[in-house]
């Protein structure tokens, strides 16, 4: 071990990197300076997911006091904010998101059986007051963006007589929207706390590696070749996106990326950098504006994308794109950076 | 996620590797124990992201790939006769009952309502029961379903296990005792695999008597996260368990426990080995012939051995994704990895790479 440390310091003071000199703690963990920058940068992120989905609680709380169709638009609107500072910093699944399933419990998807419209039916039929306890007590699919979409956007609700601005279900609104807020308070000042065992733990450099490949991974097959028709039956359907009941999948993706570029990429790009790989950390970033000119043009509803050919070529477009950067982080980084995410270490049995 | 793992199989095939390579000795050394068919039996991917259950032989020949509905786990094979199992991961919906030959399916034997495999299952010495760990998945309570060969693997009886989350099974040398691994995991179909009891799990070692299902022994880990999912016994009758560890990355609790004369401990390997494995043992084999123990970690990429009396560890090797692991004759341990790879690891004998195939190996061989 000795010896390897020695190898890394060496190999480190080529790159000179002028922080590890002058802290010798950092001396024998070289990637301290990497996490130190991601732990500010995902801080960020998480700080505007709490605001964000602060403003969606007082929000829903005026419009459910006097409901307008003005105020039912802005409550929309910030739904919408919240959901996309969510997007942003949704591919990281190590700390403190993880604790209480609360990746889970601010979005609960794949949804293949419907649960969030099935609770929704249970809880708004059910007489039993819509209390913070009752939420807690209700299980992800309760908890999150997804069961405020459905309260706000499903046409099946909405055209019932259950439809907000309806008691029940404004008081279901009021609760879901403040446990949002309340997780995301939680989870960025966790978030602070957790920085001395980020930055401590040299693992958690691989961790932060394979948060990003995992959400490119989960952007490229599940939020886009299935609902595409790439996999499974070859079908094309809107249900297999996330977010299809407000037309977000794709605003929801560009997000996504926005959120890796912005909160993922600076530290690793500086990584990169330091290990020689200069060129495919520029071909990297690079590949991300690819993706990213496919939007705005592209921040608009899936389902008609899906339903005409032409139509969808631009999400074909889009898809290549993602395809190429997927391949540039998840196999050519990962292999020079020796970062391994592999059949059975993703298992989990 | 097959697509990744896809990816990185199709470029080892553009790399110009064969579809089976073979560095060093050209032959796979004998499994350990006579009963045991000389042949190794695993889950396995395919380059095309369809699944299979898999058979070599210590020639290093495929022998057979049987296709199967979907990825499969771990299984067992069937004491005195020519058939091996495979279990459906989980929540696993059916186990097949495969000619070990051949790869012909016999049966596929579906879950009954509300209940769903875990992708382990042990026989009765004389190979005509069944022990399958099952979660009865509305009421989330763990069972040992029981099911008779000679009746076509007809259910014939249910065993409570009082807890949650069964994983691995098998057999104690007395040939009476049922050895589980209790993860202590509450999950549902409808969930994913969400994990929804964190706070209050409670995994355990559990001892059951194999025909009047009764609880023995329950022993629990030193944290409630500490989740017991895979076992193994050596002939003197120590009992080996394995954990993966729920909570945070940074913290390295102990992952290996052994239970011999009336004793419960867990074995300390030291922090940087605990680092070194991940807080996840996807497989734990206690050699029949000598006092070694190996384990694997998939998230580590971390195989190694130590010696069960003492709890020191005796070799270690890196291996990428590697997970399943089996034991030879002459004292020494095959190791499979995701990627394809076989290993031979023994004392004195840091691992060997003995075979590449374009396979993606899962957690265990039988």
């Amino acid at each position: 071990m000795k010896r390897l440390a020695l190898t890394l310091l060496l190999a480190s003071s080529l790159t000179a990197v002028p922080l590890m000199a002058a802290d010798d703690k950092n001396a024998s963990d070289p990637t301290a300076v990497y996490r130190t920058q991601w732990h500010k940068d995902i801080l960020a992120g998480y700080q505007s997911l709490a605001t964000q989905s602060q403003a969606l609680e007082t929000q829903a709380q005026t419009y459910c006091q006097s409901p307008s169709s003005e105020e039912l638009e802005q409550t929309k609107r910030l739904w919408l904010d919240a959901f996309l500072a969510w997007q942003q910093v949704r591919f990281i699944d190590f700390g403190p998101v993880e604790e209480n399933n609360r990746a889970w419990q601010f979005q609960f998807w794949p949804d293949p059986k419907n649960l969030v419209a099935r609770k929704a039916s249970y809880l708004l039929k059910n007489e039993a007051p819509i209390t913070p306890e009752k939420i807690a007590q209700s299980g992800v699919a309760v908890q999150g963006f997804p069961m405020v979409e459905y309260l706000l956007y499903d046409q099946t609700f909405n055209s019932s007589e259950n439809a907000l601005p309806a008691g029940r279900s404004c008081e279901l609104l009021a609760a879901v929207t403040r446990h949002i807020a309340r997780n995301g308070e939680t989870l960025a000042t966790d978030w602070k706390g957790f920085q001395g065992n980020y930055l401590g733990s040299e693992q958690y450099t691989d961790t932060t590696i394979r948060a990003a490949m995992a959400g490119l991974e989960i952007l490229e097959e599940r939020r886009l070749a299935t609902p595409m028709g790439l996999r499974g039956n070859g079908k094309r359907s809107v249900y297999s996106a996330d977010a299809w009941r407000s037309g977000a999948s794709l605003i929801a993706a560009d997000a996504s990326v926005q959120g890796l570029k912005k909160h993922f990429m600076p530290a690793f790009s500086k990584l990169l950098n330091d290990r020689e790989q200069t060129d495919l950390a520029k071909r990297i970033e690079q590949q991300f504006e690819e993706v990213l000119a496919n939007f705005p043009e592209l921040d608009r509803p899936m389902a008609p994308l899906l339903s005409d050919d032409n139509a969808f070529k631009p999400l074909q477009s889009l898809y290549i794109d993602l395809t190429q950067l997927t391949a540039l982080v998840n196999d050519r980084a990962a292999v020079e950076l020796e970062v391994v995410r592999g059949f059975n270490s993703s298992d989990g049995d | 996620m097959p697509e990744l793992t896809r990816r990185s199989l199709i470029k080892a095939t553009l790399a110009g590797s064969a579809a089976l390579t073979f560095s060093g000795c050209g032959m796979l050394p004998r499994k350990a124990g006579s009963n045991s068919p000389q042949q190794y039996t695993g889950a396995i991917g395919l380059a095309d992201g369809r699944f299979a259950v898999g058979a070599i032989a210590p020639s290093g020949q495929m022998l057979w790939q049987a296709p199967v509905n979907t990825r499969c786990h771990s299984g067992c094979n069937r004491p005195g006769t020519a058939e091996v199992l495979f279990f459906e991961r989980r929540p696993g919906w059916a186990f097949y009952v495969l000619n070990s030959k051949t790869g012909e399916q016999r049966h596929r034997i579906e879950a009954v309502k509300g209940e769903h495999f875990v992708g382990h299952g042990v026989f009765s010495p004389d190979g005509r029961y069944l022990y399958a760990p099952v979660n009865r998945y509305e009421p989330g309570e763990g069972i040992i379903a029981v099911y008779d060969s000679h009746q076509n693997y007809r259910r014939v009886d249910t065993f409570e296990l009082n807890g949650i989350g069964p994983h691995q099974i098998t057999m104690h040398p007395d040939g009476q005792t049922l050895v589980v691994g209790l993860g202590g995991i509450l999950t549902h179909p409808d969930y994913d695999r969400i994990k929804l009891n964190l706070p209050t799990m409670k995994p355990a070692l559990v001892m059951m008597d194999r025909v009047s299902g009764d609880i023995l022994a329950r022993f629990r880990p030193s944290h409630h996260q500490l989740s017991t999912r895979h076992v193994d016994v050596a002939p003197n009758g120590t009992v080996y368990s394995a954990y993966q560890y729920q909570g945070p990355d940074h913290e390295l609790p102990p992952l290996v426990a052994r239970y011999r004369n009336g004793h419960y401990e867990e074995i300390d390997f030291g922090e940087s080995v605990h680092r070194e494995l991940g807080n996840y043992i996807s497989s734990i084999i206690a050699h029949p012939e000598n006092e070694l123990v190996a384990i694997a970690s998939p998230i580590g990429g971390t195989a190694l051995i130590f010696n069960g009396r003492t709890g020191e560890v005796i070799e270690k090797s890196a291996i990428a994704d590697c997970a399943g692991v089996e034991a030879l004759a002459g004292g020494d341990f095959l190791v499979s990895s995701g990627r394809g790879k076989l290993v031979r690891i023994g004392k004195g004998k840091p691992g060997v790479e003995i075979a590449n195939m374009l396979v993606q190996w899962d957690h265990h061989l039988v």
